[in-house]
């Protein structure tokens, strides 16, 4: 599933990346590879971005971009 | 072969330090250059002031767009190195100038700034991704250290770390530091000497990594785990209970959210323009009698007014807005420090990516109400070019406190005796440039630079921390005098140039002037037959549709100096007496009183003066900002069209706005 549809502060693993090769290249850079937990720990008030844990640190993240991690 | 120039001449220059009996090539004892690297927020700058105590200046290396920060590392740290600190790399693919020359650097494809080694900034709390860029920079095969910062945040990260097994599993010298109170910088300088000496290392781990970002992350997390080197509560990972989310939650909240940022911004601008106002009245205070001081000690001439009102004065006009760029810088330094700015760029990346902004937009665009020059530096953060762009394009339409003494002018002469009115006028203006630049972000981004691809946000939201006061004072002043030194050449120079030219002419006016007994301060007969004042007339025509005559047109082209030297030009032309208390009084009256040449026609009717209003609330009036817009930009098209625009839609809208007025029935 995407992690769009992830339940709030729940950890899941990251299974892989769908999207432009650059845009993911960046995503990959910034730790978010497969294999690694995340997980969703709220939204800012427009609903987007959403802020995100993942290696320690948190990232706010546009929903377009978390539509292409793909979580299980 | 490469190593020339910075490193050349800085041995060259303290050949005393050098000991006959060592060849000249020996590193350790000649002055270094050592560059700062890493990933943007490792805590670079504050190292940097950790290394050099703060005396660090922006220097332009040849050949680069960039300017970067180069300092002298402090005394207590042994001979002196030379510190470069490179802009922060998001990514090596690098693609804004600042990341392109940073790369290029530690490449060593740069051919200026060779260092000897360099200083790779890891954030401790975030080792992997940190450790990843360090591993590129270890591919390069320049000698380097690994400065370990942000060690007071591992307990709030639920992280520990052994400094000594994690040197051992990377194969090179890990120190920790805190740049805020120096501690661990003087171990950082020995390491950084030792390695210079001995730069061969065979067991440097971290050269072997893979470039493939999984790959890459896999080994480092191998290597922390076997090593031992860190340890990481699970539990404390799920960030539910750490400061920093717990804060979050208020901060970044469905409903506070937009209130508490509406209460640091207002807080923030109540500051900048009321906790200045004193100190600026002193600057004021201080220049004019300065100026008076000249006058009555230096004989009286040409020389004498020269000093006071061309070089005084334009010194004066840069000076007088510094408490208010010095509490912009400090309190932008607070929040940035303290990790709120990103808060708030991540509130406001929605509605801004709405307009073809960017979250990060929001910092030049708040800067913007002080000055548009720190402004467009602001700007270098924005990831996008096009979104960078587009930010700078719409910075000058903030209303900028330059602005202020043009609108309190013009208002009190359209609204007199109605102050509440006024400052409500005031409060409308400044809105209404919000909403403005709002709208022309967002028409350009829609029909004029359609984006091609959508940008990403993807940013870091660092954990709160309590800001320290002493790194903070430092930095922002750093900052505020880099500021001085890139605005206040400018205006000095331009102003300087507009005095002259508005003092100068053809013609044997300045001979007969000499020769009277004592020529009044500023004769206006002077202004006639000067430079600007024959531009003035000529302009006359243009004005026309503006409804005002050729002395506001000198007074318009003097404010491209700086907008409020529109004011000081309306006291000279309309003639004054430079009577301290009355003055504004005086040039209110005159101005009142002042009709076209030739015929009873008033000059300032309510309409003429909506137009002006109108004109300075677009018009790019600032040639310091053309020149900040150029050197960021890299492209003299880009500020000369932007310069051009706003001049012409001022001056389309504020003539559009006269006639409709008068149509109306309105003079």
């Amino acid at each position: 599933m995407s992690l769009l549809d992830a339940a709030r502060n729940q950890f899941y693993r990251i299974k892989q990346l769908e999207g432009p090769a650059d845009e993911c290249r960046r995503l990959l850079d910034l730790g978010l590879t497969p294999g690694e937990e995340m997980a969703v720990v709220q939204s800012v008030p427009f609903g987007d971005p959403l802020v995100v844990v993942v290696r320690g640190m948190r990232l706010a993240l546009r929903r377009r971009e978390a539509a292409w991690i793909r979580v299980e | 072969m490469k190593r020339q120039s910075v490193n050349a001449a800085a041995a060259d220059a303290e050949p005393a330090a050098q000991p006959s009996f060592l060849p000249a090539s020996e590193p350790a004892l000649r002055s270094l250059t050592l560059c700062l690297a890493g990933v943007p927020n490792a805590g670079k700058t504050a190292l940097m002031n950790g290394l050099t105590g703060g005396s660090f200046h922006t220097a332009n290396y040849p050949g680069a767009t960039v300017t970067l920060s180069r300092g002298k590392s402090r005394t207590e740290l042994g001979p002196p190195a030379t510190i470069v600190d490179l802009p922060g790399v998001h990514s090596t693919a690098a693609t804004s100038p600042e990341e392109t020359l940073s790369c290029e650097v530690i490449e060593g494809r740069h051919p200026s700034i060779t260092p000897d080694a360099l200083i790779i900034v890891v954030d401790a709390t975030q080792l992997e991704r940190h450790l990843k860029f360090a591993s590129y920079v270890a591919r390069q095969g320049k000698p380097f250290v690994i400065a370990l910062t942000m060690i007071d945040l591992l307990a709030q990260s639920g992280q520990s770390i052994n400094t000594t097994k994690l040197a051992a599993a990377l194969g090179v010298a890990v120190v920790a530091v805190d740049g805020r109170t120096g501690w661990g910088v003087e171990e950082l300088m020995n390491e950084l000497r030792r390695t210079v000496s001995n730069p061969f290392n065979d067991h440097n781990v971290l050269a072997t990594l893979d470039d493939d970002p999984v790959a890459a992350y896999r080994e480092i997390g191998r290597l922390l785990e076997q090593s031992e080197a860190r340890r990481r509560g699970r539990a404390l990972q799920l960030a539910a209970e750490t400061f920093t989310s717990r804060l979050d939650r208020i901060v970044l909240h469905r409903w506070l959210g937009f209130p508490i940022f509406f209460l640091i911004l207002g807080t923030l601008f109540a500051s900048i323009f009321w906790a200045a106002q004193p100190f600026m009245h002193l600057i004021d205070w201080g220049f004019k009698g300065l100026g008076q001081l000249v006058l009555e000690v230096l004989p009286e001439g040409i020389v004498s007014r020269f000093i006071a009102e061309g070089v005084l004065g334009g010194v004066g006009a840069v000076a007088v807005f510094f408490p208010q760029i010095i509490i912009l810088f400090f309190l932008m330094t607070l929040l940035e420090d303290s990790g709120y700015l990103s808060r708030g760029a991540a509130l406001v990346d929605k509605p801004l990516s709405y307009l073809g902004l960017h979250g990060r937009s929001f910092v030049p665009m708040l800067s913007g109400y002080a000055c548009a020059i720190p402004a467009v530096l602001a700007a270098r953060t924005i990831p996008s070019r096009r979104e960078r762009l587009l930010t700078i394009w719409i910075l000058p339409l903030m209303s900028c406190s330059a602005r202020l003494p043009v609108y309190a002018l013009l208002l009190a002469a359209l609204l007199p005796g109605a102050a509440g009115k006024a400052g409500l006028a005031l409060a409308t203006i400044y809105v209404a440039s919000l909403l403005t630049g709002a709208l022309t972000a967002g028409l350009i981004s829609r029909f004029l630079m359609p984006r091609k691809s959508n940008s990403m946000l993807a940013m870091e939201l660092p954990l709160y921390r309590k800001p320290l006061l002493a790194p903070t004072l430092r930095i922002t002043w750093s900052r505020a005098s880099a500021y001085l030194r890139k605005a206040g050449t400018p205006i000095i120079v331009i102003s300087t140039i507009l005095w002259l030219l508005s003092n100068f002419g053809f013609g044997a006016r300045q001979a007969d002037l000499a020769e009277r007994e004592h020529p009044p301060l500023i004769a206006s007969s002077d202004l006639d037959h000067s430079f600007a004042g024959q531009v003035g007339q000529a302009m006359e025509p243009v004005l026309q549709p503006m409804g005002v005559d050729w002395r506001v047109g000198v007074g318009l082209i003097s404010a491209f100096a700086a907008r409020e030297v529109f004011v000081s030009t309306m006291a000279i032309v309309f003639h004054v007496a430079d009577d301290e208390d009355s003055r504004q009084q005086g040039l209110l009256e005159n101005m009142r009183a002042a009709t076209f040449t030739g015929s009873d026609r008033r000059v300032f009717t309510a309409s003429s003066m909506i137009g002006l209003i109108v004109f300075f609330f677009i018009s790019l009036q600032c040639l310091s900002t053309v020149a900040v817009v150029r050197s960021e930009t890299g492209s003299w098209r880009f500020a000369v069209l932007q310069l051009l625009f706003y001049s012409g839609l001022g001056y389309a809208l504020a003539s559009a706005t006269v006639q409709i007025l008068r149509l109306f029935g309105v003079q």
